[in-house]
C-alpha cells in the first residue's frame, strides 16, 4: 500500500498537501466509517486537519453574525449560547448528530463537505444564508452553502480547496430544524425540515423553510416560505406551508421508508419545524435544542 | 443460605473488571507469531449451480498462503438434527453468505484483494425468500437429496419442509363449533438478529497433529465437536479456548466457522486469525431469529372461556437446518400459551428458504410467536367485550391444569405474574389519550442437560472451580462461586473459575438454552458436596467429633450447639496438603422430564413438556406519536417466576436486558429482503437496535416458590424468558391507540400505516 497519512501542523502545510493531492480527514467519523464500510477506499493520501488552530473557535464577525470554525465540533455547537439562541435551527441539527461520542468527534466542516443530502446541518445552514469560507494556495473566496452543495456527496469546492470557516450572517426571530427519529439516538435523517422565521409586529415577515433528505440535495420551498410571509403564522399557514414542503419532496423508496410515507411526513415535519421557529421567534422559552425540548417531537420526551 | 445472602451485594463478578477497565482480552485481540488473516469468499448468488471454481490466481498472489475450497476438506456432510450441511458449499450454493473458498494471506488487504480474484462460475437457480411460498405445492426444492440426509431420525420432514411438529388435544372442529365466538387472524415476524456487540472472530494454530482454536463461541465442546467431525481427527486433538466473549445470545451457538479457520492454518503452516465484519456477522452465520407466519384461531365462550385453538404456523428455516428443526414444536407450544386450552391443533413447519439459516436466539420462537398470540388474545377479548387483562385473568393456568400435552403443572406462578404485573404499572389509570398499557404473559422451558465441573481446594484454603460451563456475558458462570461457598461455608470471594478451556472442564452445552446455573450449578454444588464430605472426614479426626455432629459456618468446621469448638477449613487444606488431594467432582443427574401425553402428535423433539416451566407478565406503558407512528415505550413492568432467585443483581440485568431486546423486536429490530432472499439491511444504521436512550424505566419482581424439580435450590430459567412477552405487550399498547399492527417489528411505518385504514 501505498497510502501516505501526514497531521499538518500550519495552514500552509495543509494547504500545500491539499495541492498534491491529499483529501482532509477531521473527525474521520464520515470518511473512516465510510471506509470501513465498504462505501469509498480511504484515499491514498490523508492529511490530517485537526491541529490547525486557525479552523477553530466561535466567533462574532463585526455584521452581528457568526463566523464557526471548521473545526468546531457538534458537541461545542450545541453548547454555545450564541449559537442557540440567534441560530437556533442549527443547535437543534447538530444536538442530534448520532451519538454523544459522534458529536465530540465530527465538525461542522466535515458534515458540509461530506455533502449527504441527509446531513443535519446544511438546511440550517442554507435557512440562515451561510458562507462557506475556502482557502486554497491560489488564496481565499466565498460561496453560500445552498451554492456549494452540488449533489450526493458533491461540493462546489475544488479538491486543493480547504473550508475554514462557516459565516452566518445576523439573523433575527426564531428557527427550528426537526427530523423524524425512529429512535432517539444513532440515527439519520429520513425526513427532515428547517424553517427560519422573522416577525413584523404580530404577523410573520421573512420565512425559510428547507427540506433534507427529501430530495437530491438539501433545498429552499419558496412555496412553503411564500405561505408564511406576511402571514398570521396560524394553523392554516402552518399547513400549506407543510404541503408545500410535501409536494417539493421527491421521495424514494428503500429499506428506511416507502415513499408515501416519506411523502406523507414531509408535511409533518415541516409543520413541527415550523411551529416551533413561529413560537421561538414569539418568545416561547422552548428555545432549547431537540433533546431537551418535548415539543418538537409530539410531547413523547416524558 | 446465609453466607450467600451476607455477600450478595459485595460479591463481584471475577471478569468484571477487566470488561470494565479494557483490560480483557477479546479472540480478536490475539496475535501469535507469524499469524496470516483470514477472509471467506462468499457465494455471489441466493441459490446457484457451481460449475467451476478457480482459485489459481488468488494462489498466485504474493502473500497468499492457502486457498481452500470443498475439495481441499474431507467429504462430510454434518448439522446436529439434518445433516444437510458441508463446510463450503458443494455444487450448490443456497443462500447469500455460503462460504464457496477461504483465503489466509499476510494482511487483511492481501486476503481481500484474494478472494475476488477467485473466479466461480454459476448456473443461477430460481431463488425462494418466502417461507409460505417454499411449502407450496411444485416449490422447487431447495435441497434436492433433502431423503438421502441423515440425521436425527425424530424429525419429521419433507421436500422444503425441514421439521413439521403437531399437537392434538381434544375435538377442535367440534368445539369451535359449539364456540360463542371464534376470532381467526393473521400474523407475521420479520427475521431478527442476535447482534452480539463482539462480531465473531477466530484464530487457529497447530502443534503436530493437534489444534488449538480460540474462538468467540457460547459452546466450545459443541465446536470442538465441529471440528473432530469435519476435519475428522480425534476430539481429544482439538483444544478449544474462549477468551473473553463480547455477548452472544444464541447467534454463537452450534459450531460455525472453527473448522474452516483450523483447515487453513493446517494448509498455511502458520496460526490464522478471522474476524468478521458486521456485515458478515448479519449474512453469513446460521443462527439468526426466524420469522414466521402465525394462523390463529380461538373459539370462546361470551363469559370469556377458551374452548378450543387451531393454529398454522410456518417459520422460516433459511437454507441449512441448523438447530432449528426443534423450533416447530416449541412454536407449537407457545401458539397455545401459558393458558387453559381444552382443544387443541396446531402444525407447525420449518420450511427451507434460500436465505442466512436461522437458529437458536435467545428463546428461540418464543417472542414472536407470543407476540402473535398475545395480540390474539386481546384480538378475542375484544370481540367478547372482555378487559384483555381479565380475559387472561379466566384463562391463565394455576397449579393443577393441563397444558396442551397433558403435563400437569404443579409448581408456578402464573397468575401471580399477570396480578403483579398489573399492579406495577397501575393498570387501569386515566392515561392522556395517544398513551396506554399494553399486557402479555409467556412462558419458557428449563432444559436439562449433563453437565461437571470439579471444585478443589488449595493449601492455603482457597478455593478453584474448574468448569466447561461457558461464559456468553449473562454472568451465570461468574456466579458459581456463589453456591461452592454455599455448600462449604467459605465466601464466594475465596474462589476463582477456571473456564474457557475444553481441555480443563468436563463436558457442558454450553451457554445456551439458560441452562448454566440449572445443570452447571447442580454439578458444581456436587462437587462442592463431594469435598465437604473430605473436609468432614479431616474434621472428625481432629474434632474427634462424629461427621453428623459437624457443619461448615464462616470458614469453619465446628460442632453444632458448640461453635467454639472447630477447626478452620485453611487448616484442614494446610493438613491434607501432605497427603490428599482437596478435589471434588460433580454432575449430578439432569432431572427427567415432565411426564405428557402426545399422542396423535407429530415429530417429538424434547419440548412436549416443559420441565420447570417459567412463567412471566411484561405490562408496558407506550406512547404513540400519531403524525408518524413513532412509538416511545416509557415504562415497563417485568414480573417473572423463575422459581428461587439465588443471585439477584445478575437476575434483573437479565430481565433489563431481555427487555431491552424485547422493544428492539417489536419496535425495529428487522431484516428485509430482496425477492431472492438477500438482506438489505444487513448493518447496523438501518437493522435498528435499541440505544440506551430508547430503552425506559424497567421494574423487575420475581413472584413464585422454589421448584423441587429444577436447579439448585428450586432455581429455574432465567436468561432467556425476560425477552419473550415483550413484544406482545408493546403491540398490545400500541393497538389500543392506532390499531393493531399485525407485522413484526410494529415499525413507524407500519403503526402509521394501521392508523391510514
Ligand atoms: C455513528 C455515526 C452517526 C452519525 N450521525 C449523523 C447524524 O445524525 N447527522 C449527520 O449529519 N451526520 C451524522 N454522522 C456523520 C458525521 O459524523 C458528520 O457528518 C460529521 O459532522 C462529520 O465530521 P468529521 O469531522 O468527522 O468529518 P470527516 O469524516 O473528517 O470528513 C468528512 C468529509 O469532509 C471532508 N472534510 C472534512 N473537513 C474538511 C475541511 N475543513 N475542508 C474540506 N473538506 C473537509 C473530508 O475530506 C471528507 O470527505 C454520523 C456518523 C457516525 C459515525
Amino acid at each position: 500500500m501505498s497510502a501516505t497519512y501526514t497531521a499538518a501542523a500550519t495552514l500552509p502545510e495543509a494547504l500545500a498537501a491539499l495541492a498534491s493531492g491529499a483529501r482532509p480527514v477531521a473527525g474521520g467519523t464520515d470518511l473512516v466509517v465510510g471506509a470501513r464500510q465498504g462505501k469509498a477506499p480511504l484515499p491514498d493520501s490523508l492529511v490530517a486537519i485537526h491541529g490547525l488552530a486557525e479552523l477553530r473557535g466561535i466567533a462574532e464577525t463585526g455584521g452581528g453574525g457568526l463566523r464557526i470554525g471548521a473545526l468546531v465540533s457538534h458537541a461545542d455547537l450545541v453548547a454555545h449560547p450564541a449559537v442557540r439562541e440567534r441560530y437556533t435551527a442549527l443547535a437543534d441539527a447538530s444536538a442530534i448528530v448520532g451519538s454523544h461520542a459522534t458529536r465530540h468527534v465530527g465538525t461542522l466542516g466535515g458534515n458540509v463537505m461530506n455533502a449527504s443530502p441527509a446531513m443535519e446541518t446544511g438546511g440550517p445552514l442554507i435557512c440562515f444564508g451561510a458562507e462557506a469560507v475556502l482557502v486554497s494556495e491560489s488564496g481565499e473566496r466565498r460561496v453560500a452553502v445552498a451554492d456549494l452543495l452540488t449533489g450526493p456527496g458533491r461540493t462546489a469546492a475544488r479538491p486543493d480547496e480547504l473550508l475554514v470557516a462557516i459565516e452566518l450572517p445576523a439573523a433575527a426571530g426564531g428557527s427550528c430544524y426537526a427530523r423524524l427519529e425512529y429512535r432517539r439516538q444513532m440515527e439519520i435523517a429520513v425526513v427532515g425540515a428547517t424553517c427560519a422565521v422573522t416577525l413584523e409586529g404580530a404577523r410573520i415577515g421573512s420565512a425559510r423553510v428547507a427540506i433534507t433528505a427529501l430530495t437530491p440535495r438539501i433545498v429552499r420551498v419558496p412555496d412553503a416560505e411564500s405561505a408564511l410571509a406576511g402571514g398570521d403564522g396560524g394553523a392554516g399557514a402552518v399547513q400549506a406551508a407543510g404541503d408545500a414542503a410535501a409536494a417539493a419532496a421527491q421521495p424514494i423508496s428503500d429499506v428506511r421508508a416507502s415513499a408515501d410515507y416519506r411523502r406523507a411526513m414531509a408535511a409533518v415535519i415541516a409543520r413541527r419545524a415550523v411551529t416551533a421557529a413561529i413560537a421561538r421567534a414569539r418568545g416561547s422559552s422552548d428555545s432549547v435544542p431537540i433533546p431537551a425540548s418535548p415539543a418538537l417531537h409530539g410531547a413523547d420526551r416524558d | 443460605m446465609a453466607v450467600v445472602e451476607d455477600t450478595r451485594e459485595q460479591f463481584i463478578r471475577q471478569d468484571g473488571k477487566d470488561k470494565v477497565t479494557g483490560l480483557g482480552r477479546y479472540t480478536a485481540d490475539l496475535a501469535r507469531t507469524g499469524m496470516l488473516q483470514a477472509r471467506f469468499r462468499y457465494s455471489d448468488h441466493a441459490h446457484a449451480r457451481v460449475l467451476r471454481i478457480d482459485t489459481s490466481a488468488a494462489k498466485a498472489l504474493p502473500g497468499v498462503f492457502a486457498v481452500l475450497t470443498q475439495d481441499d476438506v474431507p467429504d462430510v456432510r454434518y448439522g446436529g438434527f439434518v445433516e444437510d450441511r458441508t463446510l463450503f458449499a458443494k455444487d450448490v450454493v443456497r443462500f447469500e453468505g455460503e462460504v464457496v473458498a477461504a483465503v489466509a494471506a499476510l494482511t487483511q488487504e492481501i486476503a481481500d484483494r484474494a478472494v475476488e480474484l477467485i473466479e466461480v462460475e454459476y448456473e443461477p437457480l430460481p431463488a425462494i425468500a418466502d417461507p409460505e411460498q417454499a411449502l407450496a405445492p411444485g416449490a422447487p426444492l431447495i435441497h434436492e437429496g433433502w431423503a438421502g440426509y441423515g440425521g436425527n431420525e425424530d424429525v419429521v420432514r419433507e421436500g422444503n419442509d425441514c421439521s413439521h411438529s403437531s399437537i392434538r388435544k381434544g375435538d377442535v372442529d367440534a368445539a369451535l363449533a359449539s364456540a360463542d365466538e371464534v376470532v381467526k387472524e393473521r400474523y407475521v415476524a420479520d427475521m431478527s438478529h442476535a447482534v452480539p456487540i463482539e462480531p465473531r472472530a477466530i484464530v487457529a494454530e497447530w502443534q503436530g497433529d493437534k489444534v488449538t482454536v480460540w474462538t468467540s463461541t457460547q459452546v466450545p465442546f459443541i465446536a470442538r465437536s465441529g471440528v473432530a467431525t469435519t476435519l475428522q481427527m480425534p476430539e481429544a486433538d482439538v483444544r478449544v479456548v474462549v477468551p473473553h466473549l463480547g455477548g452472544g445470545f444464541g447467534g454463537k451457538c452450534e459450531f460455525h466457522f472453527e473448522a474452516h479457520v483450523a483447515a487453513l492454518a493446517r494448509a498455511a503452516r502458520r496460526p490464522v486469525r478471522l474476524v468478521f465484519t458486521r456485515r458478515e456477522e448479519f449474512v453469513a452465520p446460521d443462527h439468526r431469529r426466524e420469522g414466521q407466519v402465525l394462523e390463529l384461531e380461538t373459539g370462546v365462550m361470551k363469559d370469556g372461556t377458551i374452548v378450543a385453538r387451531r393454529a398454522r404456523l410456518v417459520l422460516d428455516n433459511g437454507a441449512y437446518a441448523a438447530d432449528a428443526p426443534f423450533f416447530p414444536q416449541l412454536a407449537a407450544m407457545m401458539a397455545v400459551g401459558p393458558y387453559r386450552v381444552p382443544h387443541v391443533s396446531v402444525d407447525a413447519h420449518l420450511a427451507y428458504t434460500n436465505t442466512t439459516p436461522s437458529g437458536s436466539v435467545r428463546a428461540p420462537t418464543a417472542p414472536q410467536s407470543c407476540w402473535g398470540l398475545e395480540l390474539h388474545m386481546d384480538a378475542v377479548a375484544e370481540r367478547i367485550g372482555l378487559d384483555p387483562v381479565e380475559f387472561r385473568r379466566r384463562n391463565i393456568v394455576h397449579p393443577g391444569d393441563e397444558t396442551a400435552t397433558k403435563q400437569v403443572l404443579e409448581t408456578i406462578a402464573a397468575a401471580e405474574s399477570l396480578e403483579r404485573a398489573v399492579e406495577m404499572i397501575g393498570y387501569g389509570r386515566e392515561l392522556p389519550p395517544d398513551e396506554a398499557i399494553g399486557v402479555a404473559c409467556g412462558w419458557w422451558p428449563t432444559f436439562a442437560l449433563p453437565s461437571g465441573a470439579h471444585v478443589k481446594l488449595h493449601g492455603d484454603g482457597s478455593g478453584t472451580i474448574v468448569t466447561g460451563a461457558q461464559e456468553c456475558g449473562t454472568g451465570s458462570v461468574m456466579a458459581l462461586p456463589l453456591l461452592a461457598a454455599e455448600v462449604l461455608g467459605m465466601r464466594p470471594q475465596q474462589f476463582t473459575v477456571v473456564y474457557q478451556d475444553t481441555d480443563a472442564g468436563p463436558w457442558d452445552a454450553g451457554a445456551s438454552g439458560s441452562q448454566t446455573t440449572t445443570n452447571n450449578g447442580r454439578a458444581v454444588v456436587e462437587a462442592a458436596i463431594d469435598v465437604r464430605n473430605q473436609l468432614l472426614e479431616l474434621a472428625e479426626e481432629v474434632l474427634e467429633a462424629a461427621r453428623a455432629d459437624l457443619e461448615l459456618v464462616d470458614g469453619r468446621v465446628r460442632v453444632k450447639g458448640s461453635p467454639s469448638t472447630g477447626v478452620d477449613i485453611t487448616e484442614l487444606a494446610e493438613k491434607a496438603a501432605g497427603d490428599k488431594l482437596l478435589l471434588g467432582r460433580g454432575s449430578g443427574s439432569p432431572p427427567a422430564s415432565p411426564d405428557c401425553d402426545i399422542s396423535g402428535c407429530t415429530g417429538r423433539l424434547g419440548s412436549e413438556s416443559f420441565l420447570a416451566p417459567t412463567f412471566m407478565t411484561h405490562a408496558v406503558r407506550c406512547k404513540v406519536d400519531r403524525a408518524t407512528g413513532v412509538v416511545r415505550v416509557l415504562e415497563v413492568a417485568a414480573a417473572h417466576d423463575s422459581g428461587r432467585v439465588l443471585n439477584p443483581v445478575g437476575a434483573n440485568g437479565q430481565v433489563e436486558g431481555g427487555v431491552a431486546m424485547g422493544i428492539g423486536m417489536a419496535l425495529s429490530e428487522g431484516s428485509q429482503l430482496s425477492d431472492d432472499g438477500r438482506q438489505l439491511n444487513p448493518y447496523l444504521l438501518d437493522y435498528k437496535l435499541q440505544t440506551a436512550a430508547d430503552v425506559p424505566e424497567i421494574r423487575v419482581e420475581w413472584v413464585g416458590e422454589p421448584d423441587p424439580t429444577a436447579g439448585p435450590n428450586g432455581a429455574k430459567a432465567v436468561a432467556e424468558p425476560p425477552c419473550v412477552p415483550t413484544p406482545g405487550a408493546v403491540g398490545n399498547a400500541i393497538a389500543k391507540v392506532a390499531g393493531r399492527v399485525r407485522c413484526l417489528p410494529m415499525t413507524p411505518m407500519r403503526v402509521w400505516e394501521a392508523m391510514q385504514r
